[in-house]
């Protein structure tokens, strides 16, 4: 399978490699063929959540026709592959531009929903041994409809024990602009998650989406509690060794 | 009461027509033939005995206890419940059910008891109010809900079920259907067929209750404070 | 009352809701439960999504065709004896309810819990004619007692008062004695509006749903205080949204259903009340029945693209699994509606001047929209609204600035991937100017932020495909 990465904003530009390389590395292992188009930018979130249609609607052709002539188009992100399915609104009045967007929507999966969807895998062959609680990101769940995918892939990971998070389906308070516009809100929700985590008493927190986790983290991280975070594709591209 | 008045309808209406962007439609609009109508498989082709379990489930979930009795066995039945209850005062239907099923004599045999009668409102109504248990006749009971619904009538005072601080309905087995769809569904037809449906159709689960103090469970907030009934297995 | 329930700014709202501890575990735990309850009752239908869509589509049905069904209601509601007033705006609506009650010459007025009463501002309309009027929902009534404390919730109006609060406010209203027990506090609430209910002159009721072909009108409680309120006074008033209405009673099962399923959990409520004008004066009947039809800002709404939130049932749902209304509470939205149909439906009814914050206040979760028994996309209407915000140029200018700036910059690869690095700090700097501290600051207030090494995956991947391709790139 040709896989074209898209990578997103945030594992390209602001985490260090490992989750792009992680990303890399597990489908690569499952006989995947990843090209990584270089003109990709970003999905356009920050400007449509805001409100800013027609500055997203540029983004969108760019980003369409970066991807035009991928085969599939995977992603770690589940919001960004969100994103890219909810293209086609941007387009209701132009039929041109909305075709393609459905045909770009068409070929995009979030990573784990590839995995077990498209490539029919449920055990990566990945082994870790520490005790995980994963954070279901709002987007990927409730909106792209991906809810079992990254609990089956962690299930077959050998070492692994998942604890279940406490009202696991609440928004962790990232939001986008949402985390900085309305912080003091953004900071209750957020810190209500982190309880939520402690109460699991794991010691690593995973998720499929940058955006959650480098909230989360950086929460985690600001507070001081004793939890790491790691994306699932460094679980996923995990062989038995300490964490990434 | 004769013809009601209908104020400012045009232009509202117009309004609104406007708003929608198209003329104003006055008549001819129907129903559509509906995509999904899952209310209908609910405990469908279920038999009178399998409705009454289910109600009888349902009424440990809305702090209701049941009875059950048959036709031959209701006065005794009844004459327990009303003295468990504590019997007096108690108000009830002027209904053609009370005689079929031979109740006149457990009800009269009361200290203090009345059949609801629209003649005095006013003097019924603090009757009602004074009356420890009420007693009425579920016209329809729905299995799913544990709901009695009755259908107001001369007689059948709206009172009688909510102000005493006990309210006993009887019901018929042969009134049971699976959930309020074959309830809504015969309003339906009586006001398509009758042309006109009850002043007042109440459909009653239990007694009253609210959670509006720190979300806690109180029972008797307005209505009754207890609710009781008695299945009838006449069918 | 009106909509708007508090003139303080948003941010000052908020804070106070995030300070007040005891509300912020009253609605937590009540969030928790009505969810539990709800996904409970649902889960056992086995058919909740053919529902929703049968609930959806019922109510599109009856929105395109509003101005069919408010006329069959009320010919039927009038043929019946039954007084119909349809109103553009609340002052009409108000005048109308004023001049039964002079008519009347009437001195108390009893009222069932009604959030269009709530609206319309009508007890201060009513009060005006020197007659009382009594809230009898017991939460409204607690409120009403705690001189018109505004209601925090659309089904449970007192959520964010405890017992203690409740208790002292009876003791120093009502010379209530003894404790703060709930079960003490709601038989001394029953014994003292028994008493109303017997002497009122009006009772004054909402609308769950009217329905078209017979005329009627719908009330869905639990206390019975709506049975009350329509059993006891001569004459009643019914105070409907426009959009509160249904085709015919196989229709309401449908909706009653839905509503009662989402709002507690119960399959039904224990009490329904379907109530029709009577002309037969030997029934236990009102000998007076008037229904207020009310506009008041709804209209503009339908045709545009906010229609679908005309679907509302009011079962709060929405409102149950909001994380944003978990902790700010009610108040914070300023408006008598709160949560996310409140921040989608105060500002079509009140404009964007006083509302402009609430279509932000939400994290585009979808929790709302997926728990709404009626399918209204409430995230989509919420961004829907930011759009026109933006649009409309109520946004910040900086803040469109940096918009532009990214559109321009995500379209342009290689600025981007030297934006990716460096815009942050620009936009931060940018919008420090105008609206005080910048994103990247607001997150660092309270996060930390992934430390930045000098290890980008684009640099990994090309450096990997030189060594692998001898240079080739894709």
């Amino acid at each position: 399978m040709n896989v074209s990465l898209f990578i997103t904003c945030l594992a390209d530009a602001v985490y260090p490699s490992s989750v792009g390389r992680s990303t890399v590395e597990v489908l690569e292992r499952l006989g995947c063929s990843v090209s990584f188009p270089r003109n990709q930018t970003c999905c356009g979130q920050p400007a449509f959540n805001s409100g800013y249609h027609k500055e997203t609607q540029k983004v969108a052709r760019h980003m369409i026709d970066t991807f035009e002539e991928a085969e599939w188009v995977v992603t770690p992100s589940g919001s960004c592959a969100t994103m890219i399915h909810e293209y086609k609104k941007l387009f209701s009045d132009d039929e041109k531009w909305q075709k393609k967007a459905e045909d770009l929507a068409a070929k995009t999966y979030e990573l784990t929903q590839f995995i077990v969807d498209v490539l029919g895998v449920e055990n990566v062959g990945a082994e870790f041994h520490g005790s995980v609680t994963y954070h279901s990101s709002c987007h990927m769940t409730r909106l792209l409809g991906v809810k079992e995918a990254p609990r089956i892939l962690l299930e077959n990971v050998a070492g692994l024990t998942l604890t279940e998070l406490p009202l696991k389906e609440h928004c962790c308070g990232f939001g986008g602009t949402f985390s900085v516009k309305m912080m003091p809100i953004s900071q209750q929700m957020v810190d209500e998650k982190v309880q939520h985590i402690e109460e699991t008493k794991a010691s690593y927190l995973v998720g499929s989406d940058l955006g959650c986790l480098m909230n989360i983290g950086g929460r985690i991280e600001r507070t001081g509690k004793p939890v790491e975070v790691l994306h699932i594709a460094e679980i996923l591209n995990s062989r038995g060794e300490d964490a990434v | 009461m004769t013809v009601g008045k209908i104020h400012n309808q045009e232009a509202f209406l117009s309004n609104i027509a406007g708003q929608l962007g198209r003329e104003r439609r006055t008549e001819g609009v129907q129903r559509p033939q509906w995509k999904k109508q899952p209310q209908q498989e609910v405990f469908a082709g279920a038999s009178k005995e399998e409705l009454q379990e289910i109600l009888i489930r349902q009424c440990g979930t809305i702090h209701t206890s049941v009875d059950t009795t048959t036709t031959s066995d209701l006065p005794k039945t009844l004459n327990e419940a009303l003295e468990k209850f504590g019997s007096s005062p108690a108000v009830y239907w002027e209904d053609e059910r009370f005689h079929s099923f031979g109740l006149d004599p457990v009800l009269e045999a009361l200290p203090e008891s009345r059949a609801w009668s629209d003649e005095d409102r006013e003097e019924m109504t603090a009757f009602a109010e004074r009356a420890k248990i009420g007693v009425t006749f579920s016209d329809i009971t729905l299995a799913e809900s544990g709901t009695v619904v009755l259908f107001s009538a001369p007689g059948k005072g709206r009172a009688v079920s909510l102000l005493p601080e006990v309210h006993i309905a009887l019901i018929p087995r042969s009134t049971l259907v699976p959930r309020m769809t074959q309830a809504a569904e015969e309003i339906h037809r009586m006001r398509k067929e009758e042309g006109r449906v009850p002043s007042c159709v109440n459909f009653i689960s239990g007694p009253s209750n609210s959670a509006d103090i720190e979300m806690r469970l109180l029972v008797g907030v307005h209505g009754p404070v207890s609710a009781h009934y008695i299945i009838i297995e006449d069918a | 009352m009106s909509i708007r329930i508090s003139n303080k700014p948003f941010f000052e709202r908020v804070e106070k809701g995030i300070d007040d501890e005891f509300m912020r575990s009253a609605v937590s735990g009540a969030q928790d439960r009505l969810e539990g309850r709800k996904a409970e009752s649902t889960a056992e239908l086995g058919t909740w999504e053919d529902w929703r869509d049968h609930a959806e589509e019922i109510r599109q049905h009856t929105l395109e065709n509003l101005d069919f069904y408010l006329q069959q209601f009320a010919e039927n509601a009038a043929a019946q004896g039954g007084h119909v007033f349809f109103a553009e705006t609340k002052e009409e609506a108000n005048e109308y309810i004023q001049s039964v009650i002079r008519r009347k010459e009437a001195k108390k007025v009893v009222k069932a819990k009604s959030m269009v009463t709530e609206e319309i501002g009508m007890n201060e309309a009513i009060r005006e004619l020197d007659c009382e009027v009594i809230e009898s929902d017991l939460g409204e009534w607690i409120l009403q007692l705690d001189d018109h404390d505004p209601p925090s919730h659309i089904v449970v109006p007192a959520l964010h008062k405890n017992k203690e609060q409740i208790r002292e406010t009876f003791h120093e209203k009502r010379g209530y004695g003894k404790s703060s027990d709930p079960q003490e506090l709601g038989r001394f609430a029953r014994e003292q509006l028994r008493k109303e209910f017997l002497s009122a002159d009006v009772g004054i009721t909402g609308c769950n749903f009217a329905v078209a072909e017979s005329g009627s009108v719908s009330l869905v409680t639990n206390e019975g205080n709506a049975r009350m309120v329509t059993a006891l006074p001569k004459t009643q008033i019914s105070v409907m949204g426009m959009e509160r209405i249904v085709p015919t009673w196989e229709e309401l099962d449908v909706l009653v259903s839905m509503l009662c399923r989402s709002a507690v959990g119960q399959k039904l409520t224990s009490y329904i009340t379907g109530l029709t004008p009577s002309k037969a004066q030997d029934e236990h009947a009102p000998e007076e029945f008037h229904i207020v039809i009310v506009d008041n800002g709804r209209s503009k709404i339908l045709g545009t693209k906010y229609q679908s939130a005309l679907q509302c049932i009011r079962c709060a749902a929405c409102i149950n699994v909001c994380p944003v209304y978990r902790h700010v509470g009610g108040h914070s939205y300023g408006s008598i509606y709160p949560g996310p149909i409140g921040a989608v439906l105060t500002p079509l009814l009140e404009g964007y001047e006083n509302n402009k914050e609430l279509p932000f206040a939400s994290s585009l979760c979808a929790a709302c929209t997926d728990a709404c028994p009626v399918k209204i996309p409430l995230h989509e209407l919420l961004l829907e609204h930011r759009r026109d915000i933006v649009e409309h140029e109520k946004g910040g200018f900086t803040e469109k600035m940096a918009m532009q700036g990214f559109a321009y910059a995500a379209t342009h690869p290689k600025m981007f991937q030297f934006g990716g690095k460096a815009a942050s700090p620009i936009v931060d700097r940018f919008s420090e100017k105008e609206s005080g501290p910048g994103p990247v600051k607001l997150w660092t207030q309270i996060r930390t932020l992934p430390s930045q090494k000098d290890d980008r995956f684009r640099d990994w991947f090309e450096e990997r495909e030189r060594r692998n391709n001898g240079g080739k790139n894709s």
